[in-house]
């Protein structure tokens, strides 16, 4: 018997990303650097080169992330965005990642000029407890006005990241913070736990976590308050109101294909996953790859599962059976139906999907199917 | 072969673990030239990966090596190996038995230690003739002076002339080579006398049948003699006779006063356990050989494929280990919770420790061990007695006359500050005082009789951390004693699990299972809903700990498209779940079995 073919998604999906940043965040595990105007220049220039060897375009979805992309010159940025420009389609996504200490007025008018049409603000909290444990460097003021001068650029398709269940964090710190970053009324909430990578500053520090309970305890509080205010949870930690999901990540989270620049950067190109450099020496040189991993489809089912149960919408069997070539419930029928009685995975309607339950203990779920 | 037994010695090794004694027979089988040093594996006696890796000898072994004196004389001389644990006593004394002499190793920092005296003794009682020998005298804290005093008190034996060695660089070795000659008796006993010859080891080879080491003490034995094994009653055609250089080497017969090996188609390794006597059907001897013992199992264990499809190999690989290792007890055996299985026993703890290893590493098995059990005698009201040997098998108290479990006698030496301390162990342990003999002027010999089940729950590491590691433990099975024993029943989300249950001290009980059930709730991952976790005792619960639900399982960042590391954590999530077994609805790790055995009631 031979195996049904499997269709690879094309690749509408550009990751570019900017390591630099002005401060380091502690519980920061993302490739990043102090910022230093030669090191910016030499990396943009590489940057370049990397996608004119890799990349084609045009691309539904374009994300500049970080680091801190906001932390560049604007002349750098002005170059940056000048060069990334071409390679949206009309109508695309174009997303950048900001700090709302490192946005002024300036660099503002330049995103809006090379069509951003989507910031990501790096709030976590507005509390005064929450922005010193976090060892962030902005006040509520602050992001009020990078908000407001965003929107008068007519940037209005905002997301703040708001992050809980940081150390000595109480409930009445989380429900300020949850009132705070709804108050500003932007259309798009990330709402993290606080996780304990190793290799950041955290983890050297030896900061233990809050408890589990407390952690799903303070989740909750989240996702009933950003409900009731209209926000809709559409992945584990997204919320959105009516038609502002962010279509670059859903990119990542439908198990689509993806190109990334710069340091440290995912690509996913048919069945081949590739991660850059994550040494910014290496990177300067010119050795932009890190390492590569081609999937048989064993590894492909995974990473469905795996990201596509993350969405609270799942995915329907037309889709994976299109994808994969034959039927979810021929081979994972079983496994479903135990998934079902244990109140974690629903399939009616001709749609996977997790429960609430499901989601809380998606691990739980996908060792399941693996 | 025939050497005149005049140039031949017979000697065995007496060590303590670590002081030496692999790396002094390392060095002789250098200095005989038997082993060049290229092909020199370090301390080649020692065959099996896992004693290599141990430092400790498990399973005998001989070989033979030609020795050119300084009298111009060549001698043959038989090394021949001493396991070194507690475990296996009785093996020790046979292989002393096959000899004429003893190195005694004594490291030249640490002293005569408890372990040592005991097989000292058991050369002296098998009229052996021992060299002492201080070994590591090269180390800047060596005191060989001190030892050489230490040896004479306590052990009566002359040290004015020790060897000081050092195994390691070689120093003093040769010297060692030369009181084998001059010291060690060459064998007695008559080549013309009617066969007599102790079997100390074998092995299993699987084309020619079970391969045993002897000594010859009388008469000759060549290929093609109808030999009788005159305690299991059996007769078998020699096929093969050879010596062991260490290499095998075929000889024509094996004369009174050689140390060799022998062949016949022998299939089962029961019919020769150590200690037995082999004469010719032909011409039988009279008597055997005295000291023959057969050794029962002293721990029990339950041995279960977490991956129930795997009991087939399970049980090929018992087979196979039992091939070479007369004294491991299996028989099938079903648990409710664990499924299909074996019950096997062993002599002790270090046997069984060694037993799972070989399993897991030469047979690459996912096993699940119960806590180890000893064997109850149970006395019926009907006035049966029966042997229990598994907790969960043990009747219900009301027919139960009385439950006797078996005692032993340990000797406990330490230094003596720690004295104290020891007491109240061996105090809370349920030991019965019997003695206290200064060893020096520093040391200290405690004898207690303490019940078997206490030193394997943990008598050894309490021991350990009482005495910052100094004291060292001797004990052999003494009687079997009445006492107030009950079963201990675990359930786990109020299902019972009988590979959980455990025979304890009644007045003991409740602190034991409350121990129980607060360190399954440490090692039992949580699971979607809640688990009680309940310790009871003929139904009634005495201890419960729960187990929370696991309320959140997912990763709350996925971001910029690498999701590796995400999937290299579910990998190892995968990893951990085929090391769990399935009870109900409950996983269970492996380790949770042994739970009832590694708890610190203090916790």
């Amino acid at each position: 018997m031979t195996s049904p073919k499997r269709n690879s998604p094309s690749i509408e999906a550009l990751y570019v990303h900017i390591p630099f940043c002005k401060g380091i965040c502690p519980y920061c595990d993302f490739p990043k650097v102090y910022y230093d105007p030669n090191w910016a220049d030499a990396y943009l220039a590489r940057l370049e080169e990397e996608a004119a060897t890799r990349c084609v375009g045009p691309f539904s979805t374009l994300y500049v992330g970080g680091g801190t992309p906001s932390a560049l010159s604007p002349k750098q940025l002005e170059r940056l965005l000048s060069f990334l420009a071409p390679f949206l389609k009309e109508g695309g996504e174009f997303s950048m990642e900001a700090n709302p200490e490192s946005l002024d007025e300036e660099k503002i008018a330049l995103l809006a000029r090379y069509g951003v049409n989507r910031v990501s603000l790096g709030v976590q909290s507005c509390q005064e407890k929450g922005i010193k444990t976090l060892g962030r460097n902005h006040d509520r003021e602050m992001v009020q006005k990078a908000i407001d001068s965003l929107r008068r650029h007519g940037i209005a398709n905002i997301n703040l990241d708001l992050m809980y269940g940081f150390p000595d964090q109480s409930e009445d710190d989380l429900l300020r913070d949850i009132a705070d970053f709804l108050s500003f009324g932007v259309p798009h909430l990330s709402c993290y736990s606080l996780i304990l990578e190793q290799g950041t500053v955290y983890a050297t520090r030896g900061v233990q976590p809050l408890d589990e309970d407390t952690q799903q305890r303070y989740f909750d509080i989240v996702l009933e308050t950003l409900e009731k205010a209209g926000y809709a949870r559409y992945e584990i930690s997204n919320f959105a109101k009516p038609g502002f999901q962010c279509l670059h990540n859903r990119a990542y989270w439908k198990d689509l294909r993806y190109i990334g620049l710069g340091l440290g950067a995912a690509s996913y190109e048919g069945n081949v996953r590739r991660n850059n450099t994550k040494s910014l020496s290496r990177y300067l040189d010119g050795r932009f790859l890190g390492e590569e991993e081609t999937l048989d489809e064993a590894g492909e089912l995974e990473d469905y599962f795996l990201t596509n149960l993350r969405l609270v919408e799942g995915f329907t069997l037309k889709e994976f059976e299109d994808r994969f070539g034959f039927s979810f419930l021929e081979r994972y029928g079983d496994k479903a139906h135990r998934l079902e009685k244990r109140g974690l995975l629903s399939t009616g309607n001709g749609r996977v999907v997790c429960t609430k339950l499901g989601l809380d203990l998606l691990d739980m779920v996908l060792l399941e199917l693996f | 072969m025939s050497f005149d037994p005049a140039h031949i010695r017979n000697f065995s090794i007496i060590a303590h673990i670590d002081h030496g004694k692999s790396t002094l027979a390392d060095r002789i089988l250098e200095l005989t030239g038997t082993v060049s040093k290229r092909d020199m594996k370090e301390q080649l006696l020692d065959s099996m990966d896992l004693e290599r890796e141990r430092g400790i000898t498990i399973k005998l072994n001989a070989v033979t090596v030609t020795y050119k004196a300084k009298d111009g004389q060549t001698y043959i001389y038989n090394l021949i190996d001493t396991p070194g644990h507690v475990d296996f006593t009785y093996e020790v004394s046979r292989s002393l038995a096959a000899c004429e002499g003893a190195l005694l190793v004594v490291d030249a920092t640490q002293g005569v230690q408890a372990q040592t005296l005991a097989n000292v003794y058991l050369a002296i009682d098998n009229d052996l003739m021992v060299v002492p020998v201080i070994n590591k005298v090269d180390l800047p804290s060596a005191q060989p002076d001190f030892v050489k005093d230490e040896i004479e008190s306590r052990v009566g034996i002359d040290c004015s002339s020790a060897c000081l060695v050092s195994a390691k660089t070689g120093l003093g070795v040769e010297d060692v080579l030369e009181r084998i000659v001059t010291e060690i008796p060459a064998p007695s006993g008559k080549a013309e006398d009617p066969l007599r010859a102790l079997i100390f080891d074998s092995y299993y080879d699987p084309y020619r049948g079970v391969i045993v080491l002897i000594r010859v003490k009388d008469g000759a034995v060549k290929v093609g003699d109808t030999i009788h094994l005159m305690q299991a009653n059996k007769d078998y055609l020699v096929t093969e006779v050879g010596i062991r250089t260490p290499d095998e080497l075929k000889v024509a017969s094996l004369q009174a006063g050689e140390v060799g090996y022998l062949a016949a188609q022998i299939k089962d390794i029961r019919d020769v356990r150590p200690g037995e006597t082999i004469t010719l059907a032909e011409r039988p001897a009279l008597t055997p050989l005295p000291g023959y013992r057969k050794i029962n199992p002293m721990v029990y264990c339950g041995l279960y494929p977490v991956d129930s499809k795997e009991y087939g190999a399970l049980k090929d690989a018992l087979a196979k280990l039992s091939l070479n290792d007369a004294s491991l007890l299996w028989e099938p055996e079903t648990s409710q919770a664990l499924g299909f299985g074996f019950r096997c026993g062993f002599l002790g703890l270090l046997h069984m420790d060694v037993v799972q290893e070989r399993l897991e590493r030469e047979y690459h098995l996912n096993l699940i061990l119960t806590a180890p059990s000893v064997v109850y005698h149970v006395k019926l009201t009907s006035g049966e007695m029966i042997e229990i040997d598994n907790p969960s098998k043990l009747p219900d108290p009301s027919h139960i006359a009385a439950i006797e479990e078996p005692f032993v006698k340990a000797d406990i030496m330490s230094p003596k500050e720690y004295v104290g301390p020891i007491m109240e162990l061996c105090q809370q342990k349920r030991g019965v005082y019997q003695d206290l003999v200064y060893f020096d002027d520093t040391r200290v010999i405690l004898t207690y009789d303490l019940p078997l089940s206490e030193i394997i729950f943990d008598f050894f590491d309490k021991l350990k951390s009482f005495t910052k590691g100094y004291a060292s433990l001797d004990y052999e099975l003494k009687d079997y004693r009445a006492s107030e024993l009950c079963k201990l029943d675990i359930l786990l989300n109020g299902q019972q699990i009988d590979a959980l249950s455990s025979i304890v001290h009644r007045p003991s009980a409740y602190k034991r299972g409350l121990a129980i059930v607060s360190r399954l709730k440490k090692i039992i991952p949580r699971q979607q809903f809640e688990v009680p976790v309940q310790a009871a005792i003929g139904g009634k619960v005495i201890a419960r700990a729960d187990i929370k639900s696991m309320r959140k399982d997912v990763l709350a960042k996925c971001y910029g498209g690498d999701i590796s590391r995400k999937k290299k954590l579910l990998e190892k999530q995968k990893e951990g779940k085929k090391r769990m077994k399935a009870i109900g609805s409950v996983e269970v790790p492996q380790e949770a079995f042994m739970a009832v055995l590694s708890i610190d009631e203090e916790e």
